[in-house]
């Protein structure tokens, strides 16, 4: 279990090392009810909307991204995820996310720890970035 | 540069109301597997009903797959005079209020939240923010999400 008292102004979380895979997306397509083959799952269609192959959809990222954060603070900790998505991710390419604890303190009775936290690729790419607060109770 | 945006701005105010939506438990190991989830609560009925949850749990971001099943209207976009239309997916914000499990109905609201425009290197572009606030069976407000899409002038 992790504590407020536990987490400082710069630490690190992750990094997380993922890649989505052609029947995560397509899974994942099916329970947002997006119609496939889109440009989601199919290389045709992707390369019609200009794209070298098939992306992944940004709220999946976005999962990904919540889920580095759940995994290091726990299922209820995560309040706040607010995500740009820079560039298309490609399917099968190494994902990396990581955050940096931007800052601690205490606000109405809560913990509150702020990182930036960030989706990149293997070549430097920065694929989607953003900010999340997360809440934490105080050590016992 | 003076920058000339039109737009519907009566939209302001209204509320777009769609739902209920049921939430189900293939629904969330479906979106647990795509997002390569591990957590057993988002995973195992049995086991977030052994940690005092009612039924499996959806993990924090599962309203962003709601959010395209509500339909919002066309905000009439004009820039410099001229009509914008197509866009793409900008950002996404979630702020997670209560959890969401196995057999809740979701409704959601959503209204218009801010329009506006940002110059870059490439040009003018017209950020559009909506914001859909879902809620439970009971009431309660389980999450908050913003979309925000861009057009270029």
């Amino acid at each position: 279990m992790l504590y407020f008292e536990d987490v400082e102004l710069g630490d690190e979380i992750g990094p997380l090392e993922t890649e989505a895979t052609d029947d995560g997306v397509l899974a994942f397509c099916q329970v947002w009810n997006n119609r496939t083959p889109n440009r989601f799952t199919d290389q045709a269609i992707a390369e019609e909307a200009n794209l070298p192959g098939p992306i992944v959809p940004g709220i999946m990222s976005m999962g990904m991204m919540a889920r580095l954060l759940t995994d290091w603070a726990g299922a209820e900790a995560l309040k706040d995820l607010d995500v740009v998505f820079r560039q298309p991710v490609p399917h099968h390419k190494p994902i990396t996310i990581a955050a940096t604890v931007t800052d601690t303190r205490q606000e109405d009775g809560e913990n509150v720890v702020e990182c930036d936290i960030l989706m990149t690729g293997a070549e430097g790419e920065r694929y989607v970035g953003g900010k999340a607060i997360i809440a934490l109770p105080s050590k016992p | 540069m003076a920058t000339e945006l039109e737009y519907d701005r009566s939209l302001y105010g209204i509320e777009h109301d769609a739902g209920p939506f049921e939430v189900t438990e293939s629904q969330i190991q479906a979106f647990s597997r795509g997002i390569a989830e591990t957590n057993p609560i988002y995973t195992d009925a049995a086991a977030a009903k052994s940690q005092g949850f009612q039924d499996i749990v959806a993990p924090p971001t599962f309203c962003t797959i709601m959010v395209h099943r509500v339909s919002l209207p066309d905000i009439g976009l004009k820039f410099g005079g001229k009509p914008v239309t197509g866009g793409m997916h900008a950002g996404q914000r979630v702020q997670a209020r209560a959890p969401i499990t196995a057999g809740d109905h979701l409704t959601a609201s959503s209204h218009l939240k801010e329009v506006y425009p940002k110059t870059g290197r490439t040009g003018t572009m017209v950020f559009i923010v909506w914001e859909t606030t879902f809620r439970n069976q009971d009431g309660t407000v389980v999450a908050d999400v913003q979309e925000s899409f861009i057009r270029r002038g």
